[in-house]
């Protein structure tokens, strides 16, 4: 039984960290430029491609793939920022949504058109192949790695938006654009730069997704994307705090839902956002505004 | 991906494949029955086909759509079906019904089909029945599996314009037990979609199972929704209850990633008996690689090394110089459609609707996986696909069957009425 | 004055068009402008509540699927009767817009549009487990259209044809209502309220309670919406409640114009048209579906049908100065 729960445990806080690298772009993103951007989970999905393309052209070498993929995507979200994005965000909420909608059917089919419709395998990282044995039972290596990576991108992202200099102005120009703005602050380059970020964090998700779920299909940002809105909504939108606590939430409930609750479905997972949208709507860990 | 009305590109390779094709199926393309008599066929014979071509499984429309073009091209290079030219028409099917409604109307009433195939979710299926009949359109089913479509929409309601040629439910559970009876396992479980085709082949693999032994007892099972990509959790429930057989309809991008997941676990060392009923698929072994393990037993609605005969193999070998790929199942479901339509008009001498079926029912014909028959009752085509053990060959760079079981369809597929003793096997 | 007049003998016209195609067309004809008329009927209701109380919704599907489930059940379990089923569509739809509405309405903008979702996306896992009621992933199958039995005689639907007024009939109905409730005082206040919010509540008026009116009679549309698709497809299937197919009114009617009337009558044309002939040239028509998106979000601010009235007000601005 201790096995068992163990096992659980560490399964949930895998699942859980990885919706947080792909939910914490998502959340930036809406904290400072008050966009829910869709297309999230399409940046995701280029992020997986693109850094299979590059594993694949540099030697099998993931790491460097995870390094030059990513990038690559941020040029994307710097062309969907600077060209449509930007001219919509005084636009009512419903345009933006529609924007971003676009733009996952767009590259839904882009990715089909230059990787194929068929689904690709792709291979383990290397170095972080194997198992270790926890009380008796295998336990991946690169699950152990995700877990420990979330907290890191976590702790950096504070330190980032708390302790620096431009994290402050990032701070600034989220809660009063118009202020920021009045103190020189040049907001249109800093929303196009917070956007590649946050691009760049989805990107960065998919690119660990590549071993993590071993398989690359077009559409695979769609089956993310809601997970990480839920989370995003629980945590408390625009909070990363909360981002980070609602996905570890979100992953342990639906590991121990899934072991030890037959009928466990993401029903319960669609409850708890309700009940916290109507209880508390800011989320869990976000201040009342 | 290119539209399957065929390209000038296209008419070039498939000159070039005439004379190859002409030499390697002679028999298929004799003119043969009554057109042989009456060649009066009027206009072009007109295939609408549909399969999914966006989203997750957007592969298995890419699959399906390899198949339709050989098997035009190869038709067409061999002077058409009962002497008149045929045309074939590709649309994205997606997942949902009212889609796959929508483009059977257009096929039919706006670009005239004559015969509809394609098809891969069982929903989509199970509505489209009802609008076949409306239609009056032969619809050749070549992916969904649900036994209800065949028993109770062909059988009891008698819409007799829906056909399948490939294997049903059938083959993933009563043929898998079959295979299981003569295992040492006790204890079985399953990691299973989350829908009807998960729930209903376990069910049936259990019914079956208890016929032949009654010492074996089911005692875990874990479903997982569609779209998961994170069976850990699944993973360990199954590892809890310390199994000795393990059953898993998964498949597609779902199958590899849990072999994935399971295969880190070190799942497979712990249960030793695996069995998954669609896991010959092309799109599952090459995605697996190595990572899916020896003497793991897989089915699935055709696999290419079987019939290991000559039309196959020679038919394996086009496919790969047209494609460069071996062909999924779905490819040669897709492809056999369009003999199966053929042979159908030129023996009724006719593209009309009742005649066609009055050809179709009962009709016997060759095609790469095989000798298949389209029961008269159901219109369930009957033919044999192999369940295997999986086994590394320098030859591949994907796992094959090694060792195989050949289960006859007669054996193992439920048979009309249906309902009562008997009709179930083991018979 | 004029402008009125020419409104009303654009809506003459194109009731005379529609009823000329259910006279003299083809199946499929029929078809898509069956789908046409009740993805209209589907937008317009639901712009009741995205253009005049500007709430955006994540979840009307979910009300489409009470409808379609409501009559699919009734119809193959109770009476097969047309209307029967439609009432029990509707009476499904009206409570479940009711219960949900209630909880929704209390926030509005992005959290409006969560909430909204996550119940819309709860009834969805909810149809798609309860197997033994709605047929799990294989839903509703083999729904007939009986003859509509009015007593004294009875008409034939199962012909497209036929149904096809049957279609047509709710449809103008639909129009006609619908514009009867944003002219009245009601629709009046919810217009209010998307200006200044703060004034209406100044003024006395429960804006929770308007809100909600807008969405329970909104979901009922929707819900009216998926009875008559069901009948049409003679299935209904739990995707119908995903939040993938509440986005079909979202787009169509920005793609028409959220603040015209006319605009989501248009943009159900527009989406529909669009798809078929897209597809009838590419396989993909995602890309180009979402090309077109793009310029119609960054081109027409305000819809096909805003723009198109916006330049007719310009041209008439223009020559009255000449």
């Amino acid at each position: 039984m201790l096995q068992s729960i163990v096992h659980v445990c560490l399964a949930g806080l895998s699942a859980g960290m990885f919706i947080w690298l792909v939910a914490s772009g998502l959340t930036l993103i809406f904290g400072v430029l008050r966009v829910l951007n869709f297309a999230h989970g399409s940046f995701y999905m280029l992020g997986a491609y693109f850094c299979y393309t590059f594993l694949r052209f540099m030697g099998e070498n993931f790491w460097l793939g995870l390094l030059v993929g990513p990038l690559c995507v941020c040029a994307a979200g710097f062309a969907m920022e600077r060209f449509f994005l930007r001219y919509v965000y005084h636009l009512a909420l419903p345009y933006q949504l529609l924007l971003t909608f676009a733009f996952v059917l767009l590259f839904d089919d882009l990715v089909k058109i230059f990787w194929g419709a068929g689904s690709i395998g792709s291979p383990a990282a290397p170095g972080l192949s194997g198992s270790i044995s926890v009380l008796g039972r295998n336990f991946p290596v690169y699950s152990l790695f995700i877990i420990g990576v979330g907290p890191l991108i976590a702790v950096a992202m504070w330190v980032f938006l708390e302790r620096t200099w431009l994290g402050c102005i990032i701070r600034a120009a989220s809660s009063d654009r118009e202020m920021a703005s009045a103190i020189g602050v040049r907001v249109p380059a800093l929303y196009t730069g917070v956007f590649m970020f946050g691009t760049w964090l989805g990107a960065i998700g998919g690119g660990l997704a590549v071993p993590y779920v071993g398989l690359l299909t077009p559409g695979m940002g769609e089956t993310i994307i809601i997970d990480a809105f839920v989370v995003a909504v629980i945590g408390g939108m625009g909070s990363l705090k909360g981002a980070f606590l609602g996905a570890l939430v979100i992953g342990l409930l639906s590991s121990f839902g899934t072991r030890f609750i037959p009928t466990f479905d993401m029903f319960l997972t669609f409850i708890l956002m309700a009940v916290i949208l109507v209880w508390r709507p800011q989320g869990l860990f976000g201040e009342s505004t | 991906m290119k539209k399957t009305k065929m390209s000038r590109r296209d008419f070039m390779k498939a000159g070039l494949l005439t004379t190859a094709a002409a030499a390697l199926g002679p028999v298929a393309f004799k003119p043969t029955g009554l057109w042989a008599a009456t060649p009066n066929l009027k206009g072009p014979i007109k295939v609408g086909y549909q399969a999914v071509l966006s989203g997750t499984l957007a592969g298995y429309g890419a699959f399906h759509n390899m198949g339709v073009i050989l098997a035009t091209e190869e038709i067409n290079a061999a002077g058409g079906i009962a002497g008149v030219k045929l045309e074939v028409e590709f649309r994205d099917s997606t997942l949902a019904a009212p889609e796959a409604i929508k483009n059977a109307r257009y096929f039919v009433d706006s670009w005239g089909a004559d015969f509809l195939g394609g098809i891969d979710s069982s929903g989509q299926a199970l509505a489209l029945a009802p609008v076949m009949a409306e239609l009056d359109r032969v619809l050749m089913v070549t992916h969904a599996a649900t036994e209800k479509l065949t028993e109770e929409h062909v059988f009891k309601k008698g819409i007799k314009q829906v056909f399948r040629i490939c294997t049903p439910t059938y083959q993933d559970s009563n043929a898998a037990a079959f295979v299981a009876k003569d295992l040492p396992v006790k204890t079985w479980s399953t990691i299973s979609p989350k829908y009807e085709y998960g729930y209903t082949c376990w069910e049936m693999f259990k019914n079956t199972l208890t016929k032949f032994r009654s010492d074996v007892s089911f005692i875990a099972d874990s479903w997982a929704p569609f779209g998961t990509t994170d069976f850990r959790a699944h993973i360990n429930t199954i590892l809890d209850a310390k199994p000795q057989g393990f059953y898993s309809t998964e498949w597609a991008g779902e199958l590899i990633s849990m072999v994935k997941q399971a295969n880190q676990a070190g799942f497979f060392e712990k249960v030793k008996h695996v069995m998954f009923p669609v896991g010959a698929a092309m799109d599952v072994l090459e995605g697996c690689g190595p990572e899916l393990p020896d003497n793991v037993w897989i089915s699935g609605r055709y696999f290419f090394l079987y019939p290991d005969d000559r039309r196959n193999n020679d038919w394996v070998a086009r496919f790969r110089k047209r494609w460069d790929h071996y062909p999924a199942y779905v490819s040669e479901t897709a492809y056999s459609t369009f003999y199966a339509f053929k042979k159908a008009v030129e023996e009724s001498g006719s593209k009309d609707t009742a005649k066609v079926i009055q050809a179709l029912e009962g009709m016997t014909f060759e095609s790469p996986a095989g000798k298949r028959v389209f029961r008269k009752e159901d219109h369930q085509a009957m033919y044999n696909v192999p369940w295997g053990l999986t086994v590394s060959n320098p030859k591949y760079p994907f796992k094959v069957m090694g060792k195989q079981i050949v289960i006859p369809a007669g054996e193992c597929f439920n048979r009309p009425p249906f309902e009562g003793p008997g009709t179930k096997p083991p018979f | 004055m004029v402008h009125r007049y020419l409104t009303y003998g654009l809506y003459g016209a194109m009731a005379a068009v529609l009823i000329g195609i259910g006279l003299f067309s083809g199946r499929f004809m029929l078809y898509m402008t069956m789908k046409v008329m009740i993805l209209a009927i589907f937008a317009m209701g639901y712009n009741l509540l995205l253009g005049r109380t500007g709430l955006l919704s994540f979840g009307h599907a979910a009300f489409y699927a009470a409808g379609a489930y409501g009559l699919g059940l009734v119809s193959l379990h109770l009476s097969s009767h047309p209307l029967l089923g439609i009432f029990a569509g509707l009476a499904a739809a009206f409570v479940m817009a009711l219960v949900i509405g209630f909880f929704c309405v209390r926030h509005t903008e992005i959290y409006f549009a969560m909430l909204t979702l996550a119940f819309g996306m709860m009834v969805f896992s909810l149809i798609w487990n309860l197997r033994s009621i709605t047929g799990g992933d294989d839903g509703l199958v083999g729904i007939m259209r009986a003859p509509l039995d009015l007593g004294f005689f009875s008409i034939p639907l199962r012909k497209a044809n036929h149904y096809y007024f049957f279609v047509l009939f709710f449809f103008l109905l639909s129009i006609f209502l619908i514009h009867r409730i944003r002219q009245s005082s009601f629709g009046l206040i919810l217009a209010g309220i998307h200006e200044n919010d703060r004034r209406i509540e100044f003024a006395g008026i429960s804006l929770r309670n308007y809100r909600l009116a807008a969405f329970v009679i909104s979901g009922v549309f929707a819900g009216l919406a998926g009875t008559l698709g069901t009948l049409l497809e003679s299935n209904t299937a739990p995707f119908s409640a995903h939040w993938s197919y509440s986005a079909q009114p979202v787009l169509v009617s920005l793609i028409g114009g959220i603040h015209t009337f006319a605009g989501p009558m248009v943009g159900g044309l527009i989406f529909i048209v669009l798809r078929e002939i897209i597809e009838r040239f590419t396989h993909n028509w995602m890309l180009w579906f979402g090309i077109i998106l793009l310029v119609i979000i960054m081109g027409f601010r305000g819809g096909v049908v805003g723009a198109l009235s916006g330049f007719a007000k310009q041209k008439k601005t223009a020559s009255t100065e000449i």
